[in-house]
């Protein structure tokens, strides 16, 4: 069996954003492999530890993405396929250049996160399965397979959740609940160094443009009550709301 | 020519679809707009949304899976000739759109907050960094694109009834339903409430959100969760606010003992007011706060709810 | 400014000095940093404030690799060299001074079997100390004698197989709950530090007893310990070294062990920085946030001189030592430097937090109380003093 995550680099959560030129300026930000990309890659190597076969991650973006792909091969993952990339690549767009290289990978399973903490996107999954011509389960919250061709998953609709049956080999997004991740441990960290690390230029044209982004924090009256008095807080805060405010 | 996917319960058309069809006629100058039904019911449904539209497809194709709508909504463009299709998002709207998006080749504009025409392209604005950042996206047609839902006024009906015809599809590989396990629904719906009171692990106790809901009863208000709270055990995912959870724009959101991670706020940063209680006067939630107390939240809840009583009397 | 990667690399591997980590030293640092954030300073204030070890978080170190990493490959480690622990050092010091001492001492307890073991004696202690979560622990000190290494009063004696040992040791990082602890015990006090051996004490060795000391003013989370020997009975096969070797062993083990502290020092005034800077941004006073007003940002400036400074000569005490070179001035300077350059930092903290600042609820006292040790353990800085002017005298 064969199994692949897709990943992306994002910043960390707790970076402070800049706009620099009309665009989010990302230099001097903390990159991580996104979570909900992590919870993909950590069920692929749990997948891999049950079932046997080969584990694969797969990124298509900057340069600087190499550095999530490490974690990933730190965390377990047995090689690494990067895509580079310079530029923003709508994910429909990516879809097309990933699913070439799934192709030719021929995996079981493909796994990627929900959504991603950048482009707040949640389409790269299921456009990567419409590119393989493969059924996709978005959201998926636990999953089991059924031999090589059939796979068992939960996963989250609009409201409630459905449990599926789905033939392989087939797309899941990850939602959390899935799983726990691994911390790459200091092992994993000297094991990667000696994978399999592949870089493949890619130049492919965007079918969308950010023209501009901007950040509109809405001010805030940031206004402090003063605590020592629980209960006279408590009663102003009511008063605020409701006679300034109105709102209650 | 624009199609509209409507969204519907299987027996009416959802406040979804009236935002979706507003949306089109705004880009109206675009060309003609059609709308699609699809799943179970939909020759009903689709007499209801020819009250708003001149053509309406009714795509007959059993409950849903992305493939299927991805595959009847294709259909219908093809038929329609379609170069714009709108849809209200919603995480299975953007599951198949992306499928559509893909088979059409198509710009894909994501959760929409407002879109407009410019010549042979559609400029949509949306969020994106955790919903942190606004931008702006430029699309050449054929688009597809989804609206964030209640942001965009309903529409009313045409004045004339439009014409319904049948559309075959051929049913695609697809997953097999095994199980449909729906939420407790208890309460006032969280993306619909104006008011909002979320509780977050620093209350100690799933018993302390008795306390939760009776505040929120006393303000006509829905019960939120963090993510941490959810993890603990303590009250159902569907109360989860937050990236992961659902996304709420009240009036008001009430954080009772909530840190204020990134991901949390993602869920709730658009929200009108935002009032916080926590003994951590560093936790990040106090930066986007109109309101905030640092105390013991095992004080002044109770103090609250008192104070929301006796304003309801 | 080279315009490429490729470039960049290439005006590098001309210089005769680098300051890049590698590939593997970012990941290990970001693993460490993770590791802190996450694991480690949530529960930092409690650990404090209860003045108890939390094991939970010793074993979660052994599951990611970051205990007893010293220990060589060929034994069951992963063989990190000096820097690659001076960098999980500052990171996990960030968390905490008191939580970080447990794995630091730890390695202060592998280093002598390091340095003086037989093949046959790191295989059978590392084995113990790899195997599962485990820590090792260092005697020295005891209550009549902490700088004064040599006038140690603990007594060994030969007894057919065994050395019975008989005194105390105090001030014992780790030391009721090692797996293996190294004493430094005498078995001729006349001959001062020729008279010294050094013996590997097990875990449960009947005679052999812990008592924890409790009030400390900080690093509280990390257990300190009063040993006391009564007629235990160690084994001669624990003997590192020779006789008289003990000494030696010690020394040489603190000139190494030194470097970590000032890695810890140098996480300690980083911390003192990030909340000083934080908290400057969002305190305002006469109008604006306090991060605007000179005196403010001297301190902030200073800190991060302090810091920088620390960090640049830590990394160079831990070259000389992965490169085989003398160090024991190197990591005297560190020592001392680092940790009274973070002693001003988190003092300046409180300062810039004014009245939140003394406070429990605020992080910063906190640092300040846990710093101060390393102004003492690991040979005071008056001894360190010592040691460098010796390195300045002897030539």
């Amino acid at each position: 069996m064969k199994f692949v995550a897709v990943i992306r680099q994002v910043p960390d959560g707790e970076s402070r954003l800049k706009i620099e030129g009309g665009k989010v300026d990302l230099g001097g930000v903390t990159m991580i492999l996104d979570q909900m990309d992590e919870w993909a890659v950590e069920e692929v190597i749990r997948l891999q530890e049950k079932h046997g076969g080969e584990s694969v991650v797969l990124a298509l973006g900057l340069e600087r993405f190499e550095e999530a792909v490490r974690t990933a091969l730190a965390m377990g993952i047995d090689r690494a396929i990067h895509l580079v990339a310079e530029g923003y690549l709508d994910p429909i767009s990516q879809a097309e250049a990933l699913a070439e290289v799934i192709r030719a990978e021929a995996p079981t399973l493909v796994f990627t996160g929900g959504q991603q903490a950048d482009w707040d996107s949640q389409a790269l999954g299921p456009a990567l399965a419409e590119a393989l011509s493969w059924p996709v389960v978005s959201w998926t919250t636990q999953i089991e397979l059924d031999g090589e061709t059939q796979a068992r998953a939960k996963h989250d609709l609009d409201e409630g959740a459905e449990v599926v049956g789905v033939a392989l080999p087939a797309v899941f997004t990850s939602q959390q609940g899935l799983n726990e991740p691994r911390y790459p441990t200091l092992p994993g960290i000297m094991k990667a160094k000696r994978k399999e690390l592949k870089k493949v230029p890619v130049s492919a044209s965007s079918k969308v443009e950010i023209l501009e982004q901007t950040i509109q924090e809405k001010s805030r009256l940031n206004m402090m009550i003063d605590g020592k008095d629980p209960v006279a807080a408590a009663h102003e805060l009511v008063r605020l709301l409701h006679e300034e405010a109105k709102v209650i | 020519m624009i199609l509209v996917v409507l969204e519907h319960d299987g027996q009416r058309l959802r406040k979804g679809a009236l935002e979706a069809i507003s949306r089109a006629r705004q880009i109206g100058a675009l060309g003609a707009i059609a709308g699609v039904v699809i799943g179970e019911n939909t020759q009903a449904v689709a007499q209801e949304a020819a009250q708003y539209l001149p053509t309406v497809y009714a795509a007959e194709v059993g409950s849903y899976t992305p493939e299927k709508w991805a595959e009847a909504a294709y259909a219908a463009a093809q038929k329609s000739g379609a170069k714009v299709v709108v849809a209200s998002g919603g995480r299975q709207s953007r599951t198949w759109t992306a499928r559509l998006a893909y088979k059409m080749k198509a710009g894909l504009l994501e959760d929409t907050l407002e879109t407009s025409a410019d010549g042979q392209h559609i400029i949509g604005v949306r969020y994106s960094f955790l919903n942190r950042v606004t931008e702006k996206q430029k699309a050449a047609l054929p688009v597809v694109f989804t609206a964030k839902p209640n942001t965009t006024p309903l529409a009313e009906p045409a004045g004339s009834s439009g014409v319904v015809e049948a559309l075959e599809v051929s049913l695609p590989p697809t997953v097999e339903v095994l199980e449909r396990l729906s939420e407790q629904k208890k309460g006032v719906s969280l993306t619909e409430a104006t008011v909002v009171v979320t509780g977050g692990r620093g209350l100690g106790s799933p018993e302390a959100f008795a306390g939760v809901e009776e505040l929120a009863s006393a303000l006509g208000a829905a019960v939120g969760a963090t993510r941490a709270v959810v993890d603990a055990g303590w009250r159902p995912y569907g109360e989860q606010v937050g990236q992961t959870g659902k996304t709420v724009q009240p009036n008001v959101y009430i954080a009772l003992a909530v840190s204020g991670a990134v991901q949390h706020q993602a869920g709730m940063n658009k929200s009108k007011y935002i009032v916080a209680v926590n003994k951590d006067a560093e936790a990040p939630i106090f930066k986007i706060a109109d309101y905030g107390v640092v105390g013991d939240v095992h004080q002044v809840l109770p103090a609250l709810i008192d104070a929301a009583k006796k304003l309801k009397d | 400014m080279p315009k490429t990667v490729a470039a960049l690399g290439l005006l590098l591997s001309a210089m005769p000095i680098d300051f890049t980590l590698t590939d593997e030293q970012k990941e290990l640092q970001k693993l460490a940093r993770r590791f802190a954030k996450e694991q480690i300073a949530p529960v930092a204030a409690e650990y404090d404030r209860k003045e108890e070890v939390p094991w939970g978080l010793a074993e979660k170190l052994h599951e990611v690799g970051l205990l007893n990493a010293i220990i060589p490959e060929a034994y069951g480690g992963l063989g990190l060299g000096m820097l690659e622990e001076v960098i999980i050092g500052e990171e996990l010091a960030w968390g905490c001074m008191g939580i970080y001492t447990i794995p630091m001492a730890s390695d202060l307890g592998i280093t002598p079997i390091l340095l003086a073991g037989t093949h046959e004696q790191k295989q059978r202690f590392f084995k113990k100390l790899t195997e599962k979560p485990a820590l090792a622990a260092f005697a020295l000190s005891e209550p009549g004698n902490g700088s004064d290494a040599a006038a140690l009063r603990t007594r060994a004696v030969r007894d057919g197989d065994h050395y019975v040992l008989n005194g105390t040791k105090t001030w014992i990082s780790n030391g009721g709950e090692a797996e293996t602890v190294v004493v430094f015990a005498t078995i001729a006090p006349e001959l001062r530090h020729k008279g010294v051996v050094a013996l590997v004490v097990e875990k449960g060795t009947p005679g052999f007893k812990a008592n924890k000391l409790h009030g400390k003013m900080g690093q509280r989370a990390s257990g300190t310990y009063e040993l006391v020997f009564e007629d235990c009975r160690v084994p001669v096969e624990n003997l590192l070294g020779q006789e008289g070797d003990g000494f030696k062993i010690a020394m040489n083990t603190l000139d190494k062990t030194r470097i970590p502290v000032a890695a810890g020092s140098v996480g300690i005034a980083r911390r003192a920085l990030d909340e000083s800077a934080k908290y400057a941004k969002e305190r305002e006073a006469f109008g604006k946030p306090i991060a605007e007003f000179q005196a403010i940002q001297f301190k902030l400036a200073e800190m991060l001189m302090g810091l920088e400074t620390a960090r640049t000569y830590t990394y160079y005490a831990a070259w000389l030592v992965d490169t085989h070179q003398p160090h024991a001035h190197a990591a005297a300077i560190a020592k001392a430097y680092a940790s009274e350059m973070a002693f001003e930092a988190a003092n300046q903290a409180i300062q810039i937090h004014g009245g939140y600042g003394y406070m429990h609820e605020y992080p910063v006292e906190k640092l300040l109380r846990d710093v101060k040790l390393n102004q003492i353990y690991e040979g005071t800085n008056e001894i360190q003093r010592l040691i460098i002017a010796r390195h300045i005298l002897k030539g």
